[in-house]
């Protein structure tokens, strides 16, 4: 049996990637020190110390996992091949832990990093909200809880790139019938990026945490403590990693489809992808850059947000929401992506105006680069700024509200079925939905004047957080668990884990966005006994909670099930996508044997005869 | 036909019933300020195209989950039907209107909040790590709480000496950032309408004590507050201890330190004067005048141990020496020895 | 021949390599657009006070580097191996060159550090990250020269040395822009 072969730990990628990573740091360290000396200064200080280290330690833990060896060898002009041939003595899951070059390993590497931050972020969730269950302070000082908070913010957001990543990397090869993506080697060095810089966000915890919130406006992160250093040198690292990922993924999209498969024939998740790349591609080089500046800054005294130094704070905004306002899109247009995926195979019926959607994911992605300025209304921002930005804001709504109406027109006189993927697919569009709309009322500058950094706004994110990415994440894992495992997940864990995660949600947002209204402000440890919020509170409390429960309910079944869940068919869900027509488990090399062409539309659900590929085998 | 009427049945209850809902629950703190007007009047509009939208999409999703569903033992597909030109038109047209009728109302409305009254009185808002300040520019003196007088327009600066803060009067709805720098103070006109007590409540992270960076807002009368402007005006009277008191109040002093001995960012002031500090650099001093004075003026000078990673902002700077005087007389009398 | 045999060719690839290179070059183009933004925000209609003829030749260095590289790919295409290892070796001692000029002179005749206002922020930010940038050029140079000595390039297959010029040309592109940002647009203080 496969699984009893023994495994040597040290030979795991991961495992050395760890270790290189702190022998890494600490020589990195011993380095900054040594540099320090020689240019006669006391060896040890903290931040570039601490800094300096553990971005060596970055890259050594990428030559530890392997990520660079093949860049190594073109360097020194040696042939590479494009697979990487997995070791016999280890066992088969060993790969999931070794670089591999096979986008399918990749995209599950993604996801099941993904669900780790996600149950990290969540458990941080969990701890402060019992400490904002009842007002005073009860088990948290106000620093930790502020460096909770924080962290909750961008790990959750980490969680969120890297559940796009794992969507796409999987998805956007099968779909367009290539045999991998276009750059492999890159597609793995991207995912590796994301383990030792997890690892410094988290570690930020232990280095005093910071105390800003996940948006780090400067001149208060400049004063921050150490920890303020890590979480910013995490987010770079991340940021790095999505953007060649993205990259990767746009190459792939215009290089390697199937013939026949031109673009308004690809499956409709591909369009939100491409889409999504190209914000990331771009947008992310300004957060990289706004972190870089305040690093700078309080490392080598910088004044670019200094005010007593020749600095603008306000600068810092702008650039931050260049990226971080697409970003936003960047979390939903994959998450709607798979609603319009999912919708027409369960209501058996084609995609209501499949050109609509794909263009105006295209829209949402442009227009969403001229809104940035919407979160600095109150900012102190140039006055002659926020009505342009407000017309610009609302604009989105429109592209938004396009994709709502034609799912709208695809349920209409369908034949509904209600599975769990399609359970967790409504719950997206109703999500959003809430999510949506209460967009609007911030965007109008006016009203912003009241809501902005209050709860409002805290039940405004996580409602399109979760309608754009939690909810379709969890339908896509369902939907494509049988294809991935070969086996069926169990449909009653699945139905429960919706049944708790739904009404919880609203519960939860609604009261965010109801308190919030009443003067609950954002980021804050104790609130004055005297507003009466006590009770809204635990309500809160109690709604996330049953999140959490709901969530474990659901990593039960997907370990569970794998081992003893029914055995699958190849098409259970009788979807016309080219990757079910493929045998189960999926050949390594995708296509490479059943080669395709594109010879009708992908929704034609209800059409007598039609087909979308004609699979030949070789 | 028979189904879209039905679905705009529904709709419209679903409609009325949110909307309505909304309204009987009460989803805004009380209204005293003039600024706000315009702003709850937007917001109600808003509830209400967000009632009818989120209905309009749940009222067709409801109707099509009990009508369009696959009944047991079927297993058909849907009707052939790929969209339809027309509508999807109009569903970019119509909203598209609405969206830009409605960024106008934005506009005009923000233009009503920002109104200028040029007989509007001036008071500087000084924000720092973690209290505020109120300067009375047109009466010279300053407040550690904010009083206004009713139904007269107040132009607020906001100005911060260390981090970004926030100035929100929930009661009030307007909120402007105060941002630290020179030239970079932001102006906020309020009009309050109802006489009360009410709460700043800083709405910018700030920092570690952020959740309790509060200060009373009092609205009065105008002759109340005319008195008030005159007994301020004398400046504190009493000995000089008493005055540093109020001092230390508005400079925010109190904020990091306790005068009863309790735990908070910085040293107690209780029983401080004459007793032995251990700084970070290992040394002793016995806390006197000297020692006190320039703890004020260049806080960084001499760290006690176990403040490493605290900062004392540098507040002596926008003292007066006199003041700095009186608090240190104040501190001199927190303590048995003397 | 199938498609899965069409996309393995070394011209197929090439094409998709290339677009890989632009895509990663109009990612770094945000990022020097930023720099920037900040430089305009913050200095506005003034610059630092810098030595101008230094500033001159560094870019007259950087740009007669271009040159070279140029003349080193088409070489290469042409299948001249000794005018491309020319070339590229010209290219890296010009861009080594510029380095020192900017990091080893430059920055030590500036009259303020990194930590006096903006305009020393912006100056050292600006040169340091694109020196960064031309550093990066000098070992992909040094590792293409040291492989061309060994023959590795064709006149068909010479992927390495088209990335490596298109590199190089986009961060001469780059000093174009800042040039004048920092040396010539606005009066000068500090
Ligand atoms: C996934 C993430 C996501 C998404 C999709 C959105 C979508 C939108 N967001 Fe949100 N937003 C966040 C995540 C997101 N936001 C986060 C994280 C913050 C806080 C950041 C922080 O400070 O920490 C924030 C904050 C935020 C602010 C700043 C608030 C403040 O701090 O003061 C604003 C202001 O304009 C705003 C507006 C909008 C708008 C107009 C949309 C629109 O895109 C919504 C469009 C959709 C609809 C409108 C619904 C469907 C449309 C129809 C049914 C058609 C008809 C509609 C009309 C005619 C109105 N958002
Ligand atoms: C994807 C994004 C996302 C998600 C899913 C959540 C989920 C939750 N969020 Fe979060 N939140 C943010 C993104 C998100 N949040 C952001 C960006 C901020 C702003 C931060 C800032 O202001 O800087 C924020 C801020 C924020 C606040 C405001 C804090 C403040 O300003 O004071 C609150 C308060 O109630 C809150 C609560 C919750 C709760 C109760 C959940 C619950 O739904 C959580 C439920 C739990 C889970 C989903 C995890 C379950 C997982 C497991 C059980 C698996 C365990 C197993 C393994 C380890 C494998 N969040
Ligand atoms: C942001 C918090 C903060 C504020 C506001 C603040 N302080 Fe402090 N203060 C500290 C900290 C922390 C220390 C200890 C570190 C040090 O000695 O610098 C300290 C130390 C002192 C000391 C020396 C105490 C000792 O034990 O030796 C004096 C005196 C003092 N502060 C006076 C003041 C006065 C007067 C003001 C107002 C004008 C003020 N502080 C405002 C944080 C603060
Ligand atoms: Cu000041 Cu928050
Ligand atoms: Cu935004």
């Amino acid at each position: 049996m496969d699984e009893n072969k023994k495994v040597k730990f040290l030979s795991l990628g991961l495992v050395r990637g760890i270790v290189f990573q702190v022998i890494g740091s600490l020589a990195g360290m011993g380095f900054v020190m040594l540099i320090r000396l020689l240019m006669g200064l006391p060896a040890w200080n903290a931040e570039p110390v601490w800094v300096g280290g553990t971005f060596v330690g970055v890259f050594t833990f990428l030559i530890g996992v392997g990520a660079f060896s093949d860049w190594f060898k073109w360097a020194k002009g040696e042939e590479t091949s494009d697979h990487i041939e997995a070791d016999p003595s280890q066992p088969k899951w060993a790969k999931y832990y070794n670089i591999s070059y096979d986008h399918k390993v990749i995209g599950i590497q993604y996801g099941v990093t993904s669900i780790i931050l996600l149950g990290m972020a969540g458990t941080f969730a969990m701890i402060f909200r019992t400490e904002l269950a009842a007002a005073k302070l009860q088990f948290l000082d106000l620093g930790l809880f502020n460096s909770l908070i924080g962290l909750h913010g961008i790990v959750m957001i980490a969680a969120i790139l890297l559940g796009i990543g794992a969507m796409s990397n999987y998805l956007v090869p099968l779909m367009i019938g290539a045999s991998d993506m276009a750059f492999p080697r890159l597609n793995a060095f991207a995912y590796w990026l994301n383990a030792p810089s997890a690892l410094l966000v988290v570690i930020s915890l232990f280095l005093g945490g910071f105390d800003t919130g996940w948006t780090a406006y400067p001149p208060l992160s400049a004063r921050a403590p150490l920890g303020m250093q890590m979480f910013f040198l995490g987010v770079y690292v991340i940021g790095l990693s999505s953007i060649l990922g993205s990259l990767n993924i746009i190459v792939t999209v215009i290089r390697m489809r199937a013939p026949g498969m031109n673009y308004f024939r690809m499956p409709i998740f591909v369009w939100a992808s491409v889409a999504t790349s190209i914000i990331s591609l771009t947008a992310t080089q300004l957060i990289a850059l706004s972190f870089q500046m305040v690093m700078f800054q309080r490392l080598f005294g910088m004044g670019f947000f200094d005010p007593a130094n020749g600095g603008n704070v306000v600068l810092f905004q702008h650039l931050f929401w260049f990226y971080s306002h697409p970003a936003v899109y960047v979390f939903i247009l994959p998450g709607l992506g798979m609603i319009s995926e999912l919708l027409p195979v369960f209501s058996r019926k084609p995609l209501f105006g499949y050109k609509w959607i794909a263009v105006s994911s295209m829209a949402i992605a442009l227009v969403g680069f001229f809104v940035w300025a919407h979160h600095m209304f109150t900012a102190g921002m140039e006055e002659y700024l926020r009505v342009p930005f407000m017309y610009s804001t609302m604009l989105v709504a429109v592209p938004t509200g396009v994709k709502f109406f034609s799912w709208v027109g695809t349920l209409w006189r369908g034949k509904i079925t209600f599975p769990t993927p399609m359970l967790f697919t409504l719950g997206a569009v109703s999500v959003f939905l809430l999510g949506g709309l209460t967009g609007p009322p911030n965007a109008t500058v006016a009203t912003d004047l009241h809501l902005h950094d209050t709860y409002w706004i805290v039940g405004h994110f996580h409602a399109t957080m979760f309608g754009g990415f939690m909810f379709p994440f969890f339908a896509a894992f369902y939907y494509w668990y049988p294809k991935i495992t070969g086996r069926m997940y169990s449909e009653k864990l699945g139905k429960l884990h919706f049944w708790l995660m739904f009404p919880a949600f609203y519960v939860q947002s609604l009261w965010q966005m109801y308190i919030g209204l009443l003067g609950m402000r954002r980021r804050i440890g104790d609130y004055d006994p005297a507003l009466n919020f006590d009770n809204s509170h635990l309500v809160i409390t109690i709604a996330g909670f049953t999140i959490f429960v709901s969530v474990l309910i659901f990593i039960y079944n997907l370990i569970k099930s794998a081992k003893q869940g029914e055995v699958a068919e190849s098409n259970p869900w009788n979807s016309r996508s080219p990757e079910w027509q493929l045998p189960t488990p999926i050949p390594e090399h995708n296509y490479t044997d059943h080669p395709f062409k594109v010879t009708g539309e992908p929704y034609d659900y209800g059409l007598e005869g039609s087909t979308y590929i004609t699979m030949s085998d070789k | 036909m028979k189904h879209f009427i039905r679905v705009a049945i529904l709709v419209i209850i679903l409609t009325v019933l949110i909307g309505f809902g909304l309204d009987k629950v009460g989803y805004m703190p009380e209204l005293a300020s003039v600024q706000g007007e315009a702003i709850d009047e937007l917001f109600t509009k808003h509830i209400w195209v967000i009632s009818f939208l989120f209905s309009l999409i749940i009222g067709f999703m409801l109707y099509s989950f009990v009508v369009f569903r696959q009944k047991p033992g079927e297993n058909k597909d849907g009707d052939h039907f790929e969209g339809h030109t027309g509508l999807e038109i109009v569903w970019t047209i119509v909203p598209l209107a609405i969206v830009m009728y409605f960024s106008f109302l934005g506009a005009t409305a923000l233009a009503e909040t920002r109104r200028a009254d040029p007989n509007a009185y001036n008071i500087t808002v000084v924000g720092s790590q973690w209290s505020w300040r109120f300067d009375y520019d047109d009466y010279e003196f300053s407040s550690s709480e904010l009083r206004l007088p009713v139904d007269r327009q107040a132009l607020l600066m906001m100005t911060s000496t260390d981090v970004i803060h926030s100035f929100w009067v929930p009661e009030f709805r307007v909120k402007q950032d105060a941002l630290p720098g020179e030239g970079m103070e932001r102006e906020l006109r309020v009009t309050p309408t109802e006489l009360g007590n009410y709460k700043v409540r800083c709405a910018e992270m700030c920092g570690t004590e952020h959740a309790y960076m509060l200060a009373d807002v009092i609205v009065m009368e105008v002759s109340d507050f005319e008195e008030w402007v005159e007994e301020q005006q004398g400046g504190p009277s009493g000995d000089a201890a008493e005055r540093g008191e109020v001092w230390s109040q508005q400079f925010g002093c109190q904020a990091c330190h306790s005068t009863d001995g309790s735990e908070r960012i910085g040293p107690t002031w209780l029983d401080l004067y004459q007793s032995t500090e251990t700084l970070i650099d290992g040394t002793t001093v016995v806390v006197d005048d000297d020692y006190l004075y320039e703890s004020i003026v260049d806080p960084q000078a001499t760290i006690v141990e176990g403040y490493e990673n605290v900062l004392m902002p540098p507040t002596g700077e926008s003292m007066t020496e006199e003041q700095i005087l009186d608090v240190v007389e104040y501190i001199e009398s927190l303590s048995e020895h003397e | 021949m199938s498609t899965a045999d069409i996309r393995s060719e070394y011209k197929y690839k090439l094409g998709t390599n290339r677009l890989g290179l632009w895509l990663f070059l109009v990612s770094d183009a945000f990022f020097f657009g930023g720099l920037l933004v900040s430089r305009f925000y913050l200095m506005g209609y003034t610059r630092p006070h810098l030595e101008q003829t230094l500033g001159l030749i560094v870019t007259a260095v950087l740009l007669v580097s271009s040159f070279f590289m140029n003349r080193a790919e088409t070489a290469m295409a042409h299948g001249d191996q000794k005018t491309f290892l020319q070339g590229t070796l010209i290219t890296l001692v010009l861009g080594v060159g510029f380095l020192i000029g900017v990091v080893g002179v430059e920055w030590q005749l500036a009259p303020f550090g990194p930590n006096d206002g903006a305009h020393g922020a912006l100056f050292y930010m600006m040169t340091g990250m694109h020196a960064f940038h031309v550093l990066t050029g000098v070992i992909f140079l040094a590792i293409v020269y040291r492989n061309g000595r060994k023959g590795l390039y064709t006149a068909e297959k010479h992927w390495a040395v088209e990335a490596c010029a298109t590199y190089w040309h986009f961060i001469d592109v780059v000093w174009i822009f800042f040039y004048p940002a920092l040396y010539l647009i606005g009066t000068v203080v500090g």
